[in-house]
């Protein structure tokens, strides 16, 4: 037969202690069921408490003024030559605040004391729920989820988005799903409160469910990544264009090549629109500022960051001071940078501080693209392709060399005038430059 | 007959005509001792061994008002009972272990285990589940009485509670409806002089729970519910007016309540000479006074239905203790119909 | 054949479970022969008798406590709140005695109580309450809010005829506004079931009672300008159409939770839960709620139409939504 435990009962809903103040009988001493065992004071009475089964006290736990939470164990009863009850187990004490007599506290105390069995714990089953991936991208639940089921980053997305401050919407990504390319260019968001157009019935999620191959990104591009979605959620990125007829320019650029050369340089187009640009800065300083918290701040340098391609991605090294610089020292810095990021010999130094960047959409024919600010600058200038094409000059149609430039630039401080005019001073200078 | 509690008067009630045939009059005092017994077992014994958790009420001294009412009950009435009226429940047959289960928390009991002490009922046995709520069985009963008149059967309900009970509102909604519709309802007051520690005066202005009966069209009596004889003539009469269509009454049975409100109450706010009176005047004592006195059993007679009465509590015990505690998943279970 | 209005819609479905059903009889105050405040009862008296049609005292608690004293002996009845707002007088004889009886004790209570809800009738503070949630949060209950004639027919029939107690709110408002041709036939409408009013793909809104008809109006607007709501009226509050509801999220990705009592605590937080724990990665925009103001129901008209959730509200929300 079983030892029988004897335990502090709870005497009152919102009891959870008891002292024991007297023991009734000591140890060793022979006890039947229900006889008188010891005395008990709780906050709301003082009670004789019977022993629970028949037997020897074999062990008083509790001494007589100690108090005790209910269920605690007190005392044992030993083997009985009565059948003994069922020994009440002592779950653990609840934590329970203890509260004054009064009835009216809620905390009441723990379960069943005898041997109920302990309330499983019952797992609930876990919600499916997996965070998408944490793109910077704002999207929302679903649109996180369409992207995680068909393995596109929300970066791919960056600056697509058609919702309010360019979320990106079920429409949205369905639609790049759907066309497996680039969503048409964002529009701005549209005002809260204005009526949608009518729009086509969205096209039902679709899952890819062809062979796929998954190749980690490199640290470049991850760079690339976080930097460019950071430029779009920080500016507020416009786009202005302007055509520029440089056929004289390209006959200059002609003239001075063999003169360059002499000095070891190689003469391209860009080291003159880099003199223009910084010559337009110096009329416009607010192209070379940037956004320090409420303030602006205006750079007396005018370091310009020439994007280059490069095999694994995008490097933007930094003609330092072109303000000092002539249109050779220009030319000559611009071919030592261009060397040594295709060598890979470019210091960090060399793509630090840039305060204006010009990049060449232009390279394999483009006609022009609309780029991503380099932060924290705020304005970047990008060169179309060249090409021939039939201009009006004079009411007459004449085959001329035409560029189209475009500059990226933060509405946050420059305004649509301030663009324009800096760029109307580029082409001025483009279109007439005196040797 | 004048209790020490200035406000209470206990009026001498004139024995009934006709006593109680001689198994009903020993059948009262197996009830009671019964009532008694086991009341003593939860509350004294496995209350304070920590096998009965949460609270315990008990009516030690009032097992005349159960008993004497219920007693000659038919299968097909109604009982609401209250919490001091586990006679009511021993009567209309819920077996001890099954109490025992209920107070124990087991599967077994009669709400297995969703409920304890006396919160609990039986439609097998036509007894309705009382609430905390007190007073809310009131217009209950009127409606179980309303189902009767409606299909024209001629059974009664008897509806209890206490003094306490009738400060509610349902109280008096309840006996205004009931009276209104004439339904076939006995209204029984346990008028044990406190609620909680609320003595009666500070309870209601009235005198007596049957004054309030006049107010509402129906008859008041009261009653020595130390007495079950004149407990079971009250409640005779009673019953016989709601079965013949006479509509309701009210019956408040004088008692007292020999413990505190609840086991973890020491009722220190009661005069210790109160409780000395209604010692005095306790139900058993004095019924088994009566058995002895008429020759209907001798004292050793009487003993031994005590000790009857314990064996079958130790035997109950024994199994109710040995049930099981309900699946923790039931908790789920019968919020709604389940087919 | 003849148009039937909500009211009498409500009247049919219980006339005809009386006629069908001898346990199933009516109480309340002025139900008898005057026929209900809102004549929900005419005639009734007349046709079954003052056993099965009962006028009662002024007394909530009691009409209540009857009706399930009743249920306990095996009957059916009907209780009738002349008002909704007069149910708190019964608040506890529903909570605790009826709602847990199966529960404590296994002993069902078949009961109905029904009763006139919601605004727009000028009625103030006391007459033109929504008072379903007290009684959404207490289990053991069932809520129903009918919006339609075939609704409110079908469902007084299903929560006659079922085990446990039902709460049946009706709304005043739609008394004698709405009505339909109805079937000749004995039919019910489930409890626990939503039904789609209009099929939407962009914006689902989640709505009962009065609501269905704001939510309607407003779609037709909408859908001027290329914004397609879809319209679920719920029917029943506990249990609800979980089913429904998140099938139409997983739609629309995106839900309106429009209801006419107020705010904190209401079914819209309920449902916004249970949206965001189950179909989270189904949406593509913020729940958002349209409910009353969190005061009293006001009298005065302008007070009153400040308060009740309206069409322009909707298609604010529902554009604002859309843009998201």
């Amino acid at each position: 037969m079983a030892d029988t435990k004897v335990i502090m009962p709870q005497m009152g809903e919102s009891i959870f202690e008891g002292t024991i103040t007297k023991w009734l009988k000591k140890t060793g001493d022979h006890v039947e069921r229900d006889e008188p065992l010891f005395e008990i004071s709780t906050d709301k009475v003082d009670s004789e408490i019977p022993a629970p089964a028949s037997g020897t006290v074999k062990e008083i736990l509790v001494k007589e003024g100690q108090t005790v939470q209910i269920n605690t164990v007190v005392a044992v009863i030993g083997d009985g030559a009565a059948k003994p009850a069922e020994a009440p187990a002592a779950p653990a004490a609840k934590p329970e605040v203890k509260t004054g007599p009064a009835e009216s506290k809620p905390g009441v105390a723990a379960g069943p004391t005898d041997a109920a069995p302990a309330a499983k714990e019952q797992a609930r089953p876990e919600p499916a729920v997996h965070l998408g991936e944490r793109g910077e991208q704002r999207s929302s639940p679903l649109v996180r989820r369409i992207a995680r089921e068909n393995n596109i980053s929300l970066n791919t997305l960056a600056g697509r988005g058609t919702g309010i401050n360019g979320r990106i919407t079920k429409r949205d990504i369905l639609s790049f799903i759907e066309q497996g390319a680039p969503a048409p260019a964002s529009a701005p968001a549209p005002a809260a409160a204005a009526p949608a157009a009518p729009k086509p019935a969205a096209p039902a999620p679709m899952t890819f469910t062809g062979d796929v191959e998954r190749v980690p990104m490199t640290n470049m591009r991850k760079s690339i990544a976080e930097h460019m979605v950071h430029s779009r959620h920080t500016s507020a990125h416009v786009t202005t264009f302007f055509e520029v007829d440089v056929t004289n320019l390209l006959k200059i650029r002609e003239k001075l090549k063999p003169e360059f050369e002499r000095s070891g340089v190689k003469l391209t187009v860009t080291p003159f629109f880099v003199q223009a640009a910084v010559t337009a800065i110096k009329k416009f300083p607010i192209i070379n500022s940037s956004v320090d918290g409420d303030a602006i701040v205006y750079k007396r340098a005018i370091n310009v960051g020439i994007a280059v391609n490069v095999e694994s991605g995008l490097i933007v090294p930094v003609v330092k001071h072109a303000e000092e610089k002539n249109l050779l020292g220009i030319a000559r810095a611009i071919n030592d940078l261009g060397e040594r990021a295709r060598t890979k010999k470019l210091t960090p130094d060399d793509v630090r501080d840039g305060t204006f960047t010009i990049t060449n959409p232009g390279q394999y024919g483009g006609l022009i693209g609309t780029p991503i600010i380099n932060q924290p600058q705020v304005a970047i200038m990008g060169m179309g392709g060249i090409k021939k094409r039939a201009a009006v000059i004079d009411d007459a149609i004449a085959i001329r060399s035409m560029i189209i430039l475009s500059l990226s630039f933060d509405h946050r401080v420059i305004d649509g005038a301030a663009a324009d005019q800096f760029m109307a001073d580029v082409q001025q200078q483009l279109e007439n430059w005196a040797v | 007959m004048k209790t020490l509690n200035p406000n209470v008067v206990v009026r001498e009630t004139a024995q009934p005509a006709v006593l109680p045939p001689e198994k009903t009059l020993l059948d009262m005092l197996y009830y009671m001792q019964m009532t008694r017994e086991l009341e003593f077992r939860i509350e004294r014994k496995l209350y304070r061994q920590g096998k009965i958790v949460g609270g315990v009420y008990v009516g030690r001294g009032q097992e005349a008002i159960a008993v004497g009412s219920c007693i000659d009950t038919l299968a097909a009435d109604v009982v609401c009972p209250s919490h001091r009226d586990m006679g009511a429940f021993l009567i209309r047959g819920m077996s001890v272990r099954t109490i025992l289960a209920q107070y124990m928390a087991r599967k077994t009991g009669a709400t297995r285990g969703r409920d304890g002490n006396m919160h609990m009922g039986d439609m097998k046995h036509n007894l309705i589940a009382f609430v905390s709520m007190l007073g809310d069985n009131v217009p209950v009963a009127a409606g179980i009485g309303m189902s009767f008149k409606m299909r024209h059967e001629d059974r009664v309900v008897l509806c209890f509670f206490g003094d306490g009970a009738t400060s509610r509102g349902d109280w008096h909604e309840g006996i205004n409806m009931a009276a209104v519709m004439k339904v076939p309802v006995v209204y029984i007051c346990n008028n044990n002089q406190y609620a909680y520690s609320t003595p009666l005066e500070r309870q209601m202005a009235v005198e007596n729970v049957a004054d309030r009966a006049e107010a509402y069209g129906l008859p008041g009596e009261i009653v020595d519910g130390n007495n079950v004889i004149d407990v079971w003539g009250a409640a005779t009469r009673a019953i016989n007016r709601a079965r013949s269509g006479q509509g309701p009454t009210l019956i408040e049975c004088k008692t007292f309540r020999m413990t505190g409100h609840s086991a973890h109450d020491d009722a220190g706010y009661v005069p210790s000479a109160l409780f000395q009176y209604w010692e005095e005047r306790d139900p058993i004592a004095r019924h088994e006074k009566f058995l002895i006195e008429r020759g209907l059993i001798t004292r050793e007679g009487a003993d031994e239905v005590k000790a009857g009465v314990n064996r079958e509590i130790d035997a109950a015990i024994q199994i109710a203790e040995n049930d099981p505690f309900p699946e923790p998943e039931d908790c789920l279970k019968d919020v709604y119909y389940e087919g | 054949m003849a148009l039937t209005t909500y009211v009498e819609a409500i009247k049919q479905g219980i006339w005809e479970e009386m006629e069908s059903d001898e346990r199933v009889f009516v109480l309340g105050e002025d139900v008898g022969i005057y026929g209900g405040a809102f004549k929900v009862t005419a005639g009734m008296l007349e046709k079954f008798g003052e056993l099965r049609v009962i006028d009662t005292p002024i007394s909530e608690s009691a009409i209540v406590g009857a009706a399930i004293g009743a249920a306990l002996m095996g009957m059916r009845p009907v209780a009738e709140m002349q008002f909704a707002d007069f149910i708190s007088c019964a608040f506890d004889q529903i909570t605790n005695f009826a709602a847990k009886c199966r529960y404590r004790w296994g002993a069902g209570v078949p009961i109905v109580v029904r009763g006139p809800s919601g605004g727009g009738v000028h009625g103030g503070p006391f007459h033109s309450q929504n008072p379903e949630m007290y009684f959404v949060h207490t289990p053991g209950l069932k809520v129903v809010c009918p919006s339609t004639a075939y609704d409110a027919k079908g469902l007084i029939k299903a929560a006659i005829r079922d085990p446990d107690p039902v709460i049946y709110f009706e709304h005043k408002f739609l008394y004698r506004r709405i009505k339909e041709e109805l079937p000749t036939e004995d039919y019910i409408v489930p409890i626990g079931k939503a039904a789609i009013r209009r099929k939407g793909t962009d914006i689902s809104v989640i709505t009962y009672g009065a609501m269905v008809y704001t939510a309607l109006d407003a779609a037709k607007e909408l859908e001027k300008e290329g914004i397609e709501l879809e319209v679920l009226d719920l029917r029943s509050l506990l249990p609800f159409d979980k089913e429904a509801v998140l099938d139409s999220v997983k739609r629309t990705n995106k839900v309106i939770l429009l209801h006419e009592d107020t705010e904190i605590g209401g079914f819209a937080g309920e449902l916004a839960a249970v949206i965001s724990e189950e179909a989270f990665e189904y949406l593509d925009g913020p729940i958002r709620r349209i409910t009353a103001p969190n005061t009293p129901v006001p009298y005065s008209p302008p007070l009153e139409e400040f308060f009740l959730p309206k069409v322009a509200d909707v298609m604010r929300v529902a554009r604002e939504l859309n843009a998201y």
